[in-house]
């Protein structure tokens, strides 16, 4: 790793800032995709995307500011579910503008970054060969079907419905 | 001052210092939201993905294969950052790319916590399910036969322990150090997943729609495979696999997302990582080959 951050810097306004105006520009594109994919209004899902970024800089200004190891993806979980649990007075607000945001309008464009992001290991793909590319896709395919095989077997077990 | 033990050189072994390194490494150094090349040409992308639309490519009467938008978008930015007539995406956008994703997890994080809360009672009806879907991911193990047939030695100890993504990463090196052939192993797994990682999975989730006649909640479940793109691109299929059942898959898929994060990495740690060396020792005299893969230089790219 030969970019390590030097230590110098510190998460200051500026971070917070770089933050905010990230998840302006994801914000705007995930509504223009939302729109073109699902007809939403999009001054609605806008609010949405305003709603799931306010959540998503909780997060990570907590993850960076408390003092405990804490992932900011447990933070972002925490906020969201206890903004939309049903006894909580947000819940209507919440829901009603976030579900104006399908889930895989946000999808689509976070993949695009993923997209580019990953173009940075092409090389380093290229030269790991056929044996470790199929030992990989074995190993996601497992993965998927353990989970999935286990969760049937449970649900039919304690006798979830079929739906 | 939080930050100081943030930019730490040395990892102490907390695994979700990786994510946030990363993060930071990119979000703060540059001022990211400037690269309007970047977002101007995601935006181009997602505009060409959403006005193609699902396509559905029917193979036998009741099969069908379902392309959505997600994969294109992942495919062209891909595309994009190879084809070297593109100048203006290249290694620093990646990075800037690579950095705002860590970013953007967030976003898909908060809109799948907010199905769950609103789903809240699931949970408690179907909490056994959920739990133990996470010893499923132990299934990796079953590949480590396979992979000492294809001649990896150690290596094979790294590669089939977890799915390989970041957090799994950490705990390897963590336990075998960065030089060894088991981190060898989990980096080649990690590589590849990065680059075909969420297109395999998105064509596997679709097959296995058709194929495997299993609960619709148990295919929610599994899409939290431990790694945010790939469940982003696992979870779009088994949407549109069962229309009105959204808020309940997206509720499954977050709360199976949380469990991954606060519980398999211990899962990794105390169950599958001893398992894998116990079934690789004995199995390794049986089946291992003499080393057919050349021991590549070593890989320095955590």
């Amino acid at each position: 790793m030969a970019d390590f951050i030097d230590g110098s810097e510190n998460v200051t306004v500026h971070g917070i800032f770089n933050w905010i105006r990230l998840l302006i520009i994801f914000s705007v594109i995930t509504v223009i995709g939302n729109y073109i994919g699902y007809k939403h209004p999009m001054t609605d899902s806008l609010v949405g995307m305003g709603i799931l970024s306010f959540i998503t800089l909780a997060g990570v200004w907590m993850e960076r500011e408390l003092p405990f190891n804490i992932s900011s993806i447990l933070y972002i979980s925490v906020i969201g579910i206890v903004l939309a649990l049903p006894v909580m007075p947000t819940s209507e607000f919440v829901l009603y503008y976030v579900s104006k945001v399908e889930l895989l309008s946000i999808v689509t464009v976070f993949l695009a970054y993923v997209g580019i992001g990953m173009g940075k290991s092409w090389d380093e793909f290229k030269a790991l060969g056929w044996r470790a590319i199929i030992i990989t896709m074995l190993v996601i395919a497992a993965t998927y079907f353990g989970a999935a095989i286990v969760a049937h077997i449970v649900l039919v077990l304690t006798g979830v419905p079929a739906v | 001052m939080g930050w100081v033990f943030i930019s730490d050189r040395d990892n102490d072994g907390k695994v979700e210092h990786i994510y946030r390194e990363k993060t930071d490494r990119r979000i703060l150094k540059k001022n990211p939201w400037r690269d309007y090349r970047l977002h101007g040409t995601v935006l181009f992308l997602v505009i060409i993905a959403e006005l193609i639309g699902t396509v559905n490519i029917p193979i036998t009467k009741n099969v069908a294969i379902t392309i959505m938008p997600l994969i294109y978008t992942i495919m062209l930015g891909l595309i994009f950052y190879l084809d070297k007539n593109i100048r203006w995406i290249k290694k620093k956008q990646a990075r800037i790319a690579e950095g705002a994703m860590m970013l953007f997890i967030g976003v898909l994080i908060a809109k799948l916590a907010i199905s769950s809360g609103q789903s809240i009672h699931l949970i408690f009806e179907m909490g056994p399910a959920l739990i133990l879907q996470e010893i499923g991911h132990l299934a990796t193990i079953l590949v480590l036969p396979i992979a000492l047939l294809l001649g990896f030695k150690k290596e094979s100890i790294g590669m089939t322990n977890s799915i390989g993504r970041e957090p799994n990463v950490a705990v390897v090196v963590d336990k075998y150090g960065f030089n060894s052939p088991e981190s060898r192993g989990v980096f080649a797994i990690f590589i590849i997943g990065t680059v075909i990682g969420t297109i395999f999975i998105s064509f596997l989730v679709t097959l296995s729609l058709s194929f495997l006649p299993l609960h619709p909640y148990a295919f929610a479940m599994a899409s939290g495979v431990g790694s945010a793109s790939m469940n982003a691109a696992a979870i779009g299929p088994t949407l549109a696999a069962f229309p009105g059942l959204e808020s309940s898959i997206e509720a499954f898929a977050g709360f199976s997302n949380l469990l991954s994060f606060c519980v398999g990495i211990y899962i990794v740690i105390f169950i599958a990582l001893p398992i894998t060396e116990k079934f690789y020792n004995f199995l390794e005299p049986k089946i291992g080959r003499g080393s057919l893969v050349k021991e590549k230089e070593d890989d320095d790219n955590g």
